[in-house]
């Protein structure tokens, strides 16, 4: 049992004298942060783990489907289970944990210690800490962000947030629904609500591609005789209390409407599945330089990002696919976090193929002692047959084949800098038809 | 993958190793599905326990497994894989929990 | 020839016979019918004759589609019924939420009527929340009368009514180097009209508005331009009026009155028949079918759509200004002021409205192109605003007549009928003044039957639901220690507390919508738009109601949000 954190505020801003100091403090215990939190304790940190929410686990206590921990627990777990895992796993430790507690700033101080103020049901808290690990996770893109225009009833969801609905207060947001966005959460939700009884007219996608896992599309769409629409967004919304129906339009490749084609859809519902957006209102605030495509702070190897001291794992860092990868990146930001001395790094930056839409790390830092490197990459389309290798300074350090690569599906490669020699001057990632 | 099949006879080409072959026998011929979904609890600050088979069932059978599930309402305060329905439509699978019930639980203060 | 024969002549060269004017009661009357819609507008436009007739009731058929029906509440009961007031005020909107809660400094029975389900449900809620400076308002019309005055009773009233409120001034910029010389002369103008100004230089304008073209030349500061959030407002002078015994009545559409002597002696609602000595008519697009119930209708309203675009408050960054741009193309083809770009209240971009003439008085619906248009128009202020930057968009109807003025009166032949219709922008801006005009015709009125006392207790100000984030440590500590509630963050993305979403729903105007706490406290407007709060806020709602989930409403009594699943929770 480890003791819940507890500190006396004091008066003002200037008298923290008696403020508890952390090595690592971990803002979000989803599968990132608890991953996070685990590993910096391993290497012997002090720990610090800080959830907004009554409860540990994050986004997973309501995806109660399963395909995690297929990597990590070579097992097939629902969500639920793999946050459960980690939960018993962190009970056994002494990191400190702080529920229903909330950020509101963090500052560097003269010492080179981030001062970090939270808001919790027992006043305003005031901690130090050596290093943070921002595993805050992400919000779904809105309907106003794909311009969803009509009228403004009830019954347009995201579908994170029907799935907490259905999962978690246990009452279902539609009888019959149109979900907008072939993403992983859409696909999920697809199958979730058939399940539970609700008719899903059909998922909507506005590319041309399926936008989730093909796993996905298997067992959630084709299983359930759920069809799949491509080159169709939902341009308008019916109903002035409750919604009544969508309309639907077909687009062109470049996702512009092509007049003429509106059909009208009779709905209670419209769940929109359009994308996730890593959450950086910490990163944003202590001017920790963002990734333009990802929308995540840009990190090295370690997981550490372009600001001192700052690290970052799980979606905030990157939108994934397999929670597995979140735990990984977890792992390396905690041992990083824990072994962090205020150092010099030197800063190569990855280059990447232009067929890639992006890869994390954006960087390598040469003097850290983290050679092995998980490399995540996405493609811009789906190409058959890739090779994709990492060269450095013109020697290939890994390579490997891939049969089919899609932007929806990230990848992996792994790297051993040992191999590179001690000054690498270029790094790049290929991909390359073969 | 293909799946070709011939009177009795399945042949499977392009796997790319022996388990995707087995896994296309069984889809042609028996047809497995995991199910996760919630149970009711009597517990109002749980209203739903989210639960999953322990082995995959036949696909066939989901929907009937679907209303079997939506008759229980957990009254104990459970902990991970234990038992909800035990053998369920007969199938030899038991519907287990899939998280300990008393997380959801609103505890006096934080700690736990 | 006659003034009315000069009309038809005109009206039969625009339409073919279609249109007929007579004169009734003094105003002119159009009847006949058309299958365009501007051209129903244009007809009224052209009989509006402000010296020789007293307003234009432009009653031509629309032939091309029926008119939606006035949108009715839900509820049918008799709550109201056979209530007694001294003053009925119908339309609980800024204006007549303005007027009620000024009418609580009398000893008198007030009730504050709306069809909808929260105060401010219209334009009131979906303007920009400019407090206007009057820069093209004429003397002689009602609304540049109220404007000045309304303008400078910002400051007191926010203070009272505990609302937020700055004054950033406004530029009115030019990208023409010859429109310097048309204001130095545009200046005398409103040096007369009591409207102070300040001379800006291009320099200048690029320090205070971060951002703005190279195109512009140079502008003119208006230092009486002032920002609020105009539901803030709403709903802060409903609250004074309530609490100073005004009682509300939501969910209560008039539908009919009974007149007798000249007198309007009962209201027919669908929550009861009420009797009241007085009725306000505060109706705002329906003001002219009210006016007409009480056979007081001397003016037409023609409803005018505005759409407004919200972006990320990072943009802004902590500055605060209004900005527009004159010799934009629609301050000259239709009667808005061609809209601007300003920092809300709480920090956001805002940018539009624009203006089109619609049908459908309650339609609040949103299309691509209005956003695409605005966005084009206001990017030659701003060249860096960008549509993925866009969080929140929507749209409101103005309650403009064809006189494009105020209809701020006594009625003409109903001695108990007093209106405060027809109110557009600035609307807002004046709503302070007209009430204290209103108040006073409405104690004219009363003091003919009754004594008029003061009400001993009126108490001006309001205390605003707490704001937790603006608060020092050591005040939200003490307020945290009194309540848990204060330090348990619902909505993380506007950093909003329980205790504050609970205060919300149990104020004295009743709140039980998702959309009426995002009103009141901000829960859902951030960057997730109520993603991760929304069902915090509907299972907090239910709690305090004792209601449901599956009765938690998004808006209204019929915009449901779940339903219970096949388990039976």
């Amino acid at each position: 049992m480890k003791a819940l954190f507890f500190m006396k505020a004091g008066k003002g801003f200037s008298m923290h004298q008696d403020m508890k100091t952390y090595d690592v403090t971990v803002i979000g215990a989803g599968p990132a942060g608890l991953g996070a939190a685990k590993s910096a304790y391993e290497n012997g940190a002090k720990t610090l783990l800080i959830e907004r929410e009554a409860r540990l686990g994050g986004i997973l206590k309501q995806c109660i489907h399963d395909g995690f921990g297929l990597l990590i627990f070579k097992e097939k777990l629902t969500g639920p289970e793999y946050a459960q895992k980690y939960i018993d796993m962190i009970k056994e430790t002494s990191i400190d944990i702080s529920l229903l507690t909330y950020v509101t700033d963090v500052k560097k101080n003269q010492d080179g210690f981030y001062h970090i103020t939270m808001i919790t049901q027992k006043g305003i808290k005031h901690i130090l800490s050596k290093t943070i690990i921002l595993a805050t996770g992400c919000r779904e893109r809105t309907a106003k962000q794909i311009f969803i225009h009509g009228t403004r009833p009830s019954g347009v969801f995201t579908a994170g947030t029907a799935q907490y609905y259905t999962n978690i207060l246990g009452h279902m947001p539609t009888k019959k629904c149109v979900i907008l966005g072939s993403g992983d959460i859409g696909m999920i939700m697809a199958r979730r609500l058939t399940l539970e009884g609700a008719q899903v007219e059909g998922v909507y996608e506005v590319k041309s591609e399926l936008g989730g896992l093909m796993r996905n599309y298997s067992q959630c769409l084709v299983d359930y005789n759920i069809p799949l629409h491509t080159n169709k967004t939902v341009t308008k919304v019916f109903g002035e209390k409750r919604l009544t129906a969508v309309e639907i339009s077909s687009v062109n490749d470049d996702m512009s409407v092509i007049e003429g084609t509106q059909k009208i859809v009779d709905c209670d519902a419209l769940i929109l599945s359009v994308g996730l957006i890593p959450e950086n209102e910490l990163a944003e605030k202590l001017e920790v330089p963002i990734d333009e495509f990802t929308k995540g702070p840009i990190a090295d190897q370690c997981n550490q990002t372009l600001k001192d001291g700052i690290f970052i794992c799980g979606n905030a860092h990157h939108v994934n696919d397999l929670v597995d990868y979140v735990s990984k990146a977890g792992i390396t930001a905690g041992k990083c976090a824990a072994n962090y001395v205020n150092k010099e790094r030197k800063l190569v930056k990855l280059q990447k193929s232009d067929l890639l839409s992006y890869c994390v790390p954006q960087y390598i830092d040469k003097l850290s002692e983290q050679k092995n490197v998980d490399v995540y990459f996405r493609s811009k389309a789906r190409i058959k047959d890739v090779r994709i290798s990492v060269t450095a300074d013109n020697r290939v350090i890994a390579t490997k084949k891939l049969v089919e690569i899609r932007p929806a599906e990230i990848e992996t490669i792994q790297l051993d800098l040992s191999k590179a020699g001690n000054d690498i001057l270029d790094i790049f990632l290929s991909c390359e038809k073969v | 993958m293909t799946v070709k099949k011939n009177k009795e006879e399945i042949t499977v080409e392009g796997n790319a190793c022996n388990r995707g072959k087995d896994f296309a026998i069984l889809e042609m011929t028996d047809p497995k599905r995991s199910l996760t979904s919630t149970v009711k609890t009597a517990f109002k600050d749980c209203p739903v326990l989210p639960v999953r088979t322990d082995y995959d069932l036949p696909k066939d059978l989901i929907g009937k497994a679907m209303e079997e599930i939506n008759k229980i309402v957990v009254t104990k305060k459970v902990k991970m894989h234990d038992i909800i329905i035990s053998d369920i439509l007969a199938t030899g699978c038991n519907i287990i929990a899939s998280c300990d019930l008393s997380n959801s639980l609103k505890e006096g203060d934080n700690n736990e | 020839m006659s003034l009315i024969r000069r009309l038809n002549k005109k009206l039969n060269k625009m339409f073919n016979g279609s249109v007929h004017a007579q004169e009734e009661n003094g105003c002119v009357k159009l009847t006949g019918s058309l299958d365009c819609w501007e051209d129903i507008v244009k007809a009224g436009y052209t009989a509006v004759n402000k010296n020789k007739f007293i307003g234009v009731l432009n009653d031509i058929e629309y032939t091309k589609q029926d008119i939606p029906q006035m949108r009715m509440p839900s509820v049918n009961d008799l709550k109201y019924d056979k209530i007694h007031t001294d003053v009925a005020v119908i339309g609980a909107g800024i204006i007549g939420s303005a007027i009620a809660r000024e009418l609580t400094r009398y000893d008198i029975k007030v009730m504050l009527i709306d069809k909808e389900h929260d105060v401010g449900m219209h334009a009131s809620s979906r303007n920009d929340g400019e407090i206007h400076p009057g820069i093209d308002l004429l003397k002689g019309q009602v609304k540049q009368k109220y404007n000045s005055r309304g303008n400078v009773m910002y400051d007191q009233i926010c203070k009272d009514l505990d609302v937020r409120f700055s004054r950033p001034g406004q530029y009115l910029c030019f990208n023409k180097k010859y429109y310097k010389l048309i204001f130095s002369i545009a200046r005398l103008y409103w040096k007369a009209m009591g409207i102070p100004t300040e001379y800006m230089n291009a320099d200048k304008l690029r320090k205070k508005i971060p951002g703005i073209s190279n195109a512009i030349n140079g502008g003119i500061y208006f230092p009486t331009a002032g920002i609020v959030s105009p539901y803030e407002l709403v709903i802060a002078y409903a609250e004074n009026a309530v609490d100073n015994s005004a009682v509300i009545a939501l969910d209560t559409a008039v539908t009919g009155m009974e007149i007798s002597n000249n007198k309007i002696v009962s209201l027919k609602t669908n929550r009861g028949i009420i009797y009241p000595k007085v009725v306000i008519n505060a109706a705002g697009v329906y003001s002219d079918k009210i006016a007409s119930m009480a056979n007081d209708r001397f003016f037409t309203i023609h409803a005018r759509k505005g759409t407004n675009a919200i972006f990320d408050k990072k943009i802004v960054k902590n500055n605060n200004f209004i900005v527009s741009v004159y010799g934009m193309s629609s301050v000259k083809t239709t009667h808005s002021k061609g809209g601007g770009i300003l920092t809300t209240a709480d920090g956001n971009l805002l940018i539009g409205p624009d203006a089109f003439e619609t049908f459908d008085r309650e339609d609040f619906s949103t299309e691509d192109k209005n956003i695409n248009a605005i966005l084009e128009k206001h990017r030659t202020t701003i060249p860096g605003i960008k549509k993925s930057d866009v969080i929140a968009y929507y749209s409101g109807i103005r309650a403009a007549t064809y006189e494009e003025d105020f209809v701020i009166s006594k009625g003409r032949r109903t001695k108990n009928i007093i209106h405060a219709a027809g109110i557009q922008s600035p609307g807002l801006t004046a709503a302070p003044a007209i009430a204290l005009d209103i108040a006073e015709m409405t104690k004219d009125i009363l003091s003919e039957d009754m004594e008029i006392k003061e009400n001993k207790d009126f108490n001006p100000v309001r205390k605003a639901i707490l704001d937790i984030k603006n608060m020092n440590e050591d005040e939200k500590n003490i307020l945290i220690e009194q309540n848990p509630d204060f330090g348990t963050v619902i909505c993380r993305c506007e950093e909003i507390t329980l205790g504050q979403i609970k205060q919300a729903i149990n104020r004295s105007v009743p709140c039980d919508t998702v959309d009426g706490v995002k009103r009141r406290v901000r829960a859902g407007m951030g960057r997730c738009q109520g993603g991760f709060c929304g069902p915090l806020v509907l299972q907090t709602i239910a709690k305090e109601k004792n209601i449901a989930l599956k009765e938690v409403t998004k808006k209204d009594n019929e915009s449901l949000i779940l339903y219970e699943s096949r388990k039976g929770v």
